[in-house]
């Protein structure tokens, strides 16, 4: 298999097959939180896809060409948290300047990036696969925040229009929520073996 | 030998803390030069706003914090003055910041707690050996015979940010010194029991009781309940009934006025003074023997 179609495969794996949100279930808390608007998941979704992509890049090279060579994997969290971190801070600042509306729309959310579970779960999984190819960690990487932005803006789209819906009085708001979740999860479970 | 291992611990863990530095150093650095590059103007007004906020982030305004508040404050006069543990003072410095006119009501709210029944004075039923909390407790009946007491296991103490709250004998009692006027603590109540009242002149007088029950089933569970005799109402116009319990009404209350009549003729001693430096509630026994 040449380098170019295992990318694509890893790439398309990464997001429809093993998509984090929906086989690993990590970050259910924007997943839920931000979903109410199309415009907000979306925006949420490339916030989420620049800082994993950036902290998968930053955490794979700093874990090959520090960490390891210096036999230091026990601090690999703590450092991978920094690089989260810092990454976030910087997407913070940038909405905040140039679209002041989205920032002020994310509220907590926002700085909440840090704790997502996708990205710093991503940045694990890299090193919990044994990739040895910076191409293909960045490609992974990418592919999962577009994965995320795919969960995020399908649950978006379904709530936009389950408001209209009638759902039992005991089911309305979150509990509805959740069960579209569970739904949209066994949905995409048919995919599961497709690929790896 | 153990500073030997020790200072091997610390050489071999150099090269963690170094890495670990300069990475968070590098950040540090990126941030920086970011925050520089990325700088948004804010109003100067609301970074000023903040400045006179008192900045304990209790959430009495409404608000998720005192910053948010400060926001809101400054894009919408009309929501001056909803700083409870600042008061008057607080508003007027915004006011002016604003460069609004502030008229309010000087007093600052503090909670008062419509029950003075310590342990001693309640009649209790049963044992309730459930969950250490009122809002479990008030729903099952006959944890204690008053419906409507001071439960005593301290949701509001829980509540309280400023540690302004204690159970003494099983009331909930407020220290008044470090009460903020927050309001959590009335929220908290699950009967309800803990008002806000403007607390004029450092003392307020109080009906400290909320029992809807007439008179004869108020005395028979608890010694120092409201009985509905409605003595204090004629002693001064500012007390009045409100079903079977006589309660204040604040905005006739002026703290100048002389209310040891009514104090003296309650029979069960339940109109106490609340405030800073209240003096000690009546003891009931004396009177509810006669009466």
């Amino acid at each position: 298999m040449d380098t170019f179609t295992s990318l694509l495969l890893g790439f398309i794996s990464i997001v429809l097959i093993n998509n984090l949100v929906f086989t690993k279930f990590l970050g259910t808390c924007p997943y839920l939180g931000v979903s109410g608007r199309l415009d907000m998941a979306f925006g949420m979704g490339l916030a989420v896809t620049f800082v994993v992509t950036m902290a998968g890049l930053l955490t794979w090279m700093i874990d090959h060409l520090v960490l390891i060579k210096l036999h230091l994997e026990i601090t690999r969290y703590v450092c991978y948290i920094i690089v989260i971190a810092g990454a976030v801070q910087l997407v913070e600042m940038y909405l905040r300047k140039f679209f002041p509306p989205l920032y002020e729309s994310f509220g907590i959310f926002l700085p909440l990036i840090t704790t997502n579970c996708v990205i710093l779960g991503m940045c694990l999984f890299l090193n919990l696969w044994g990739i040895d190819n910076i191409v293909e960690a960045v490609v992974l990487s990418m592919g999962s925040g577009i994965g995320f932005t795919m969960a995020i803006c399908i649950m978006a789209g379904i709530r936009e229009n389950l408001v209209f819906a009638e759902a039992p009085k005991a089911l309305q708001g979150a509990p509805i929520t959740l069960i579209t979740a569970g739904i949209l999860t066994l949905a995409f479970m048919g995919f599961s073996g497709m690929i790896r | 030998m153990e500073i030997i291992l020790l200072s091997n611990l610390f050489v071999e863990s150099l090269p963690a803390g170094i890495t670990l530095f300069v990475l968070g150093l590098g950040f540090a650095i990126i941030l920086l030069i970011a925050s520089q590059k990325l700088r948004v103007e804010v109003d100067p007004k609301i970074e000023q706003v903040h400045q006179a906020l008192p900045k304990i982030d209790c959430g009495a305004c409404g608000f998720a914090g005192c910053s948010s508040y400060a926001k809101a404050v400054v894009a919408e006069p009309k929501l001056l003055g909803k700083c409870a543990p600042g008061g008057t003072a607080c508003a007027a410095k915004i006011a002016e910041i604003l460069n609004l006119q502030f008229a309010g009501s000087g007093l600052p709210l503090r909670p008062i707690v419509h029950c003075r029944a310590h342990t001693a004075d309640r009649t209790y039923i049963g044992r309730y050996t459930g969950i250490e909390s009122c809002t479990s407790a008030t729903a099952i009946p006959g944890v204690m015979m008053c419906k409507f007491g001071c439960l005593g296991f301290g949701d509001c103490v829980d509540a309280c940010k400023f540690d302004a709250l204690h159970i003494i004998n099983g009331l909930a009692t407020v220290d008044y010194e470090k009460c903020t006027g927050c309001t959590a603590c009335s929220k908290a109540c699950p009967r309800n029991l803990i008002k806000m009242v403007p607390l004029a002149g450092g003392n307020v007088i109080v009906v400290a009781c909320s029992s809807q029950e007439t008179g004869k089933d108020t005395r028979a569970m608890c010694r120092v309940g409201c009985i509905a005799c409605k003595l204090c109402t004629k002693q001064s116009d500012v007390f009045s009934m409100n079903g079977n319990v006589a309660v204040v009404d604040y905005n006739k209350y002026s703290p100048g006025e002389a209310f040891e009549a009514a104090y003296n003729k309650c029979p069960t001693g339940v109109i106490v003074y609340r405030g800073k430096n209240a003096p000690a509630d009546r003891v009931p026994a004396e009177k509810a023997a006669a009466g």
